[in-house]
């Protein structure tokens, strides 16, 4: 950053030249900065704020005039208004943001009440976005709040509507959300902050399209899972045990039976964290007697489906209690292989612990409420039948009330549901006993079987805080100054750690694509409109080989043409759709093309038309460096999913800097001698920066 | 049983509905951080343009402290409602302190909050302290302040012992620091789980090597299973014992010494079997250099154990009670209490939960003996029991936050360091982050008076640190500074009033470690600098 020429700094805006004269005004605006400041004017000063709202006084003063206004006149989306959500809505709101969009799905809940300030006691239930928007709106009449209660990923929240927003910023809480959101705003070129907080971390990133790493540029963590035969047999640790009480035998009584969640596990995302329940891995040794083992597990299974047509009756605590407490622990203690290296399980009889808890009974309520406690054996059968009895009285209710026609009523695990918590607790503390595992508190269960995240308003207020403050940088299109911040709450020298944005990386799946936004008409436009018109000849493909697909599959390549009569609509494939291509070429690959579908009007005899201008440069994908060969031959190599190190990224690096060109463009020579270079480049580059 | 399901009327089941509210903070600073808080009692003394002491009020709101005063005589402006959210159109010309408890105690119910001065000719702090029934826990205020006010504040603080914190938040830059009057222990410092495990490798006592022995007695013949799976403690003590006869009763000592013992951890490890080694084994040479350690007393115990508490209060605290039984037992026996954590181990489970127990009894033991001393020591009578478990427990990361009580930082001789660094720093490269104590120096220039030029900011400077004022880096500061003209700039004070609330749960739960004892923070490159000044 230069320190602007003392006369500029001097026709600061607000002074002599004043707002009559646009031009110079815009000129010395342009050469302002908050960094590099204009001296005040103490004697000046009082005439110049007239002109402005004194409300708006502080902002108008720190952020320059052409910087506040740039905010006054910003449209802006808000995805999450949960806990970094109501905090960045109070700051978007007194930095005078022009135009708000919040959009968030969720209903506010008791335990939010610690954080979430915009949200009483009297909100719990209602939509978050609605009861932000009206607690925020009296705060500043001036800005306009639009909320939507609604999922991010519904359709009609398209690349064009995203594509109206100045700026995006998440707040969400999962990894699906922002990993769409993250989409979405590449394909509309729309700059993203994304943002997160866990206890006392958190982190902030600047994500642009080309200029700055997505969110997808660095591998997130995959689910935890665990294999079921862990689950189902060999449990060893308390997480073991939980996993099987909430996603096996609560399910199997109450919920949709094991199949059916075992396909269905996206929807047990919680902040990016799903207890998956697999058979991958202990598979892959073939072993015969795990083969067996899957079948007995079927087995139990079945006898268990007979078991739930007992629910309500007054043996079925018992049913079920003999049943996976007592006859399947018999069964697979009598698999002596699996014993071998390992205490085997110790099966319980029924009535023999029942006559122990009979002096417990009174004490229930005691019990139940103390959830810190770790409970002794008697008292979680007693927290087991108890529990069990609300949840079978609960279904029977439900099955009571619901049309003929509906599908039969079901209970999930929900941490807050005490039903299912308690009954989850109690169960899997029964199992543990059983395997010789550590018992565990309710309050311990709750956190492990939540995937509880702790939050807290402070670490919520500084994210929110700078995600605010690296918005001002995105708006000046300053990305060279923005920052990917991470609180370091533990290290005594400084609170946060601010890193220069990272490059995106060239292999991203996600961003290392070319984006283009098709307007159709997919009752009239022919998927061989898209594959010769708009492909081979406007976005320059000719002869290439290539292959199209949707998110379901396979539209086309050269092997498939029967669908190339077909119109979109019978394609499935409407406003909204995305479709990936694909180039087969051997030699220099282009990058994958997205293709944004949008239905709108065309010109006549047009059957689609095309963002992009006609042959764009579409880039070449980024070539595998060989790890010893710095100049190596890998022309050959580079077929599609390579990984390669960082080589693009001194490319990148030498590009932007150079007066802003675009990446693509420099990327897609096309000529060989281009190739030689960008090794080259990696060669000095490569070590540089990289982690 | 269905009929008694009918019977049973619903009652209120599971955790409470303040538990439920709170959950997501219990789980960082638990029950007895939570009780801390909810018995404190914070003084906001707000001036300015007083929207960062209200941020950070909110903070301190939410998760519920017990109550809170708002000591502000300002009254409700335009400028106002621009910058700080608890206002709206309604609170034009009104008491400011008045408007914003208002909003702030519909964050929480259970909070109590009450404002000051209720009229114009009641005015002076001393009559606000005077009128206070319970003693201020924590006070919090905001710069610009009268250089008046701000002695009283301070003259009551140092009077009561409570810990003050300032802060100064103009356009894109802040500062806060925090005076906490003395040396101020915390027990709780939540360290890493991995750091945590205290073996006692190199001072067992009799009941672990008996149970060593029992397990070793016929260790070349056990059966494979048995072998591989004898816990990392026992293989270790059972080779350490073997190391000694064979060096006069010497345990490993240096690193090469330690690294000969490995190998013959190592060699000892079966292969001769179908999966070719041990993980036992492995993990009993993994642990060798972590575990294998002689007792020490940690410096910052040490600290503890060195410091003579000034004053008679002090000395009749429970902590230093505590401290000094726990050091008569280190001196008694050489080593600390143990505290009782095992971690994870490959063995069988029935092996692995005796292993458990034994160090739960001996750290059970241990504790019993500390409270014992406790008891006899003035004043130990009534100490809880908890209270000298948990010191037991951790007594290795006790943390003596500001020991140097009394001891004040030549503030010319810390700029001068810092722009020393800087030197270096700009050789070093953009890796390495230049001071911001310019911004510090800019901002403590208008401390009493917000509104000043650059030519004066630089005036104070050349004052207080005449080293500094030619410093290009401090002049921009300054002039940044002036450009702001007292103004608050919300998010750079959001942002602070999340860290200084932050700052201040970790003193009033006295858990976690706070910082010592001043963070600057620059809005424009989004990172802050922690200094002792």
């Amino acid at each position: 950053m230069e320190e602007p020429p003392s006369s500029a700094a001097q026709t600061a805006p607000g002074t002599e030249n004043g707002p009559s004269d646009p031009s110079k005004q815009q000129q010395s605006e342009q050469q302002e900065n908050h960094e590099n400041p204009p001296k005040p004017n103490p004697n000046a000063t009082p005439g110049a704020r007239s002109q402005i709202p004194r409300r708006d006084r502080f902002n108008h003063q720190s952020l320059g005039p052409s910087l506040n206004s740039t905010v006054k006149q910003a449209r802006v989306l808000m995805v999450g208004a949960g806990g970094i959500g109501c905090e960045l809505l109070k700051n978007l709101v007194l930095s005078g943001f022009g135009e708000i969009h919040i959009v968030d799905l969720d209903t506010i809940d008791l335990s939010n009440l610690n954080r979430q300030f915009l949200f009483r006691q009297e909100h719990i239930k209602k939509s978050k976005a609605l009861v932000a928007k009206d607690a925020a709106q009296k705060f500043n009449p001036n800005v306009q709040i639009v909320a939507h209660h609604a999922n991010i990923k519904d359709a009609h929240f398209t690349v064009s509507w995203f594509r109206d927003f100045k700026l995006v910023f998440n707040a969400l809480d999962n990894l699906e959300a922002r990993r769409h959101v993250n989409k979405m705003c590449l394909a509309a070129d729309i700059p993203l902050i994304e943002s997160g907080t866990t206890g006392f971390n958190g982190q902030v990133q600047v994500i642009k399209k080309g200029v700055t790493a997505c969110y997808d540029c660095t591998p997130k963590e995959t689910p935890k899972s665990f294999p079921v035969c862990t689950i189902r047999s060999t449990p060893s640790q308390p997480i073991h045990c939980i996993v099987w009480g909430k996603s096996y035998l609560l399910n199997e009584m109450f919920g949709t039976s094991e199949d059916q969640s075992v396909l269905d596990h996206s929807q047990d995302q919680e902040n990016g964290k799903s207890m998956l329940i697999s058979w991958e891995g202990k598979l892959t040794g073939t072993n015969q007697f795990i083969a067996h083992e899957i079948e007995e597990l079927k087995k139990e299974s079945d006898a268990l489906k007979k078991i739930r047509n007992a629910v309500g009756a007054p043996d079925f605590p018992k049913l079920l209690f003999e049943k996976v407490f007592d006859a399947d622990i018999e069964r697979l203690r009598s698999v002596e292989d699996m014993w071998k290296s390992k205490r085997a399980p110790e099966p319980l009889k029924y009535e023999k612990l029942l006559a122990k808890t009979n002096e417990l009974e009174g004490s229930k309520d005691s019990i139940l409420a103390d959830g810190q406690k770790v409970w002794s054996l008697e008292e979680n059968l007693v927290v087991f039948k108890d529990s069990l009895e609300r949840l079978s009285k609960r279904i029977i209710e439900l099955k009571k009330t619901k049309d003929d026609a509906a599908p039969d009523p079901v209970i999930v695990f929900d941490k807050d549901d005490d039903d299912t918590l308690d009954f989850v607790a109690s169960s899997a503390n029964i199992r543990s006993t059983i395997f010789g595992i550590e018992r565990k508190s309710r309050f311990d269960i709750k956190q492990m079987a939540g995937n509880i995240i702790p939050a807290i308003a402070t670490t919520n207020a500084i994210v929110a805080g700078l995600c605010v403050l690296q918005s001002y940088k995105v708006l000046k299109g300053d990305y060279s100054q923005a920052k990917e911040v991470f609180l370091t709450p533990f290290g005594s020298a400084r609170l946060m750690a601010p890193d220069r944005a990272r490059e995106p990386s060239a292999d991203c799946p996600v961003c290392g694509v070319f984006n283009a936004t098709v307007t159709v008409d997919p009752a009239q436009t022919t998927l061989n409109d898209i594959v010769e018109g708009l492909l081979r000849t406007h976005l320059g493909f000719g002869e290439k080989e290539f292959v199209l697909n949707n998110e379901v599959g396979v539209l086309y390549d050269p092997d498939e043409t029967e669908n190339l009569p077909k119109k979109l609509v019978d394609l499935g494939i409407k406003d909204g759709s995305f479709l990936t291509v694909v180039d087969e070429d051997d030699e220099q690959p282009w990058v994958n093309v997205v293709l944004n579908i949008e239905e709108g009007a065309l010109p006549e005899n047009e059957k689609f038309k095309s963002s992009t201008s006609a042959q764009p440069a579409i880039p070449q994908k980024p070539k595998k460096v060989p790890q010893v060969e710095v100049n190596g031959h890998s022309a050959g190599e580079s077929n599609g999913i390579v990984k390669i190190d960082s080589q693009p990224k001194g490319v990148k690096r030498q590009h932007t800097e150079d007066g802003g060109q675009p990446l693509k463009k420099a990327k897609t020579g096309g000529a060989s001698s281009d190739d030689v270079i960008i090794v080259e480049d990696a060669g000095g580059a490569i070590i540089i920066g990289d982690d | 049983m269905t009929e008694i399901l009918v019977q049973t009327p619903p009652v209120l089941q599971g955790p409470s509905e303040k538990e439920r509210k709170y959950d997501r903070q219990l789980r960082l600073w638990a029950a007895s951080g939570q009780a801390a808080l909810e018995s404190s009692n914070i003084l906001l003394l707000n001036s300015g343009s007083g929207t960062v002491g209200v941020e950070t009020l909110k903070n301190l709101v939410l998760p519920g402290i017990g109550s809170f005063t708002i000591a502000d005589d300002a009254i409700v402006h335009d400028e106002d409602l621009g910058v700080n959210f608890f206002l709206d159109e309604s609170s034009k010309g009104k008491s400011r302190a008045q408007c914003c408890t208002d909003f702030l105690v519909e964050l929480n119910p259970e909070v109590n909050g009450s404002w000051w001065p209720k009229s114009s000719d009641d005015q002076r702090l001393e009559q606000l302290f005077e009128a206070t029934q319970t003693p201020f826990t924590m006070i919090l205020y905001s710069l610009p302040i009268q250089p008046e006010r701000l002695s009283i504040l301070q003259e009551y603080s140092r009077q009561h012992q409570t810990p003050l914190v300032a802060v100064h938040s103009a356009g894109f830059y802040s500062y806060f620091s925090v005076n906490l009057h003395g040396a101020f222990p915390i027990v709780d410092t939540h360290p890493d789980d991995t750091a945590t495990a205290d073996l006692r490798l190199l001072s067992p006592w009799p009941a672990l090597l008996d149970f060593t022995k029992e397990m070793t007695r016929d260790i070349d013949n056990l059966d494979n299973h048995l072998h591989g799976h004898l816990p990392l403690v026992v293989i270790l003590l059972y080779y350490l014992d073997l190391w000694k006869q064979g060096h006069d009763g010497a345990y490993p000592a240096n690193y090469s010494e330690k690294v000969a013992f490995r190998n013959a951890v190592s060699d000892a490890m079966r292969r001769d079997i179908p999966e070719g080694g041990e993980e036992n084994f492995e993990e009993a040479v993994a642990a060798v250099m972590k575990h294998v350690v002689p007792p020490q007393l940690p410096s910052s115990l040490k600290q503890v154990f060195d410091y003579q508490p000034s004053g008679s209060d002090d000395t009749k605290s429970s902590f230093w009670i505590i401290a000094e039984a726990v050091k008569q037992f280190y001196n008694r026996h050489g080593v600390l209490p143990v505290s009782g954590g095992l971690p994870d181990m490959k063995a069988q489970s029935e092996v692995y939960i005796k292993l458990q127990n034994l160090y739960k009894d001996k750290a059970r033991q241990d504790a019993q003996e500390v409270l014992a001393i406790v008891r006899g020591i003035a004043g130990g009578k009534d100490i809880d029991t908890a209270e000298v478990e948990l010191f037991c427990t951790n007594a290795r990361f006790i943390k003596l936050v500001n020991p140097a009580e009394g001891r004040t930082v030549d503030l010319a001789q810390a700029v001068e360091q810092q722009l020393a660094n800087d030197e270096i720093a700009a050789l070093a490269g953009p890796e390495m982050p230049l001071t911001l104590i310019p911004i510090y120096l800019a901002l403590t220039a208008t401390s009493h008076q917000g509104v000043a030029t650059a030519e004066q900011i630089l005036a104070s400077i050349q004052d207080r640190v005449p080293a500094a004022a030619g410093n290009e880096r401090v002049q921009k500061a300054a002039e940044e500074v002036a450009r702001a003209t007292g103004g608050e700039l919300h998010n750079t004070s959001a942002v602070m009033g999340g860290m200084v609330a932050q700052e201040m749960i970790k003193i009033i739960t006295k858990q976690y470690i706070p910082i010592e004892n001043t963070c600057i923070f620059d809005g424009i490159e989004s990172r802050c600098q922690v200094l002792r000044l």
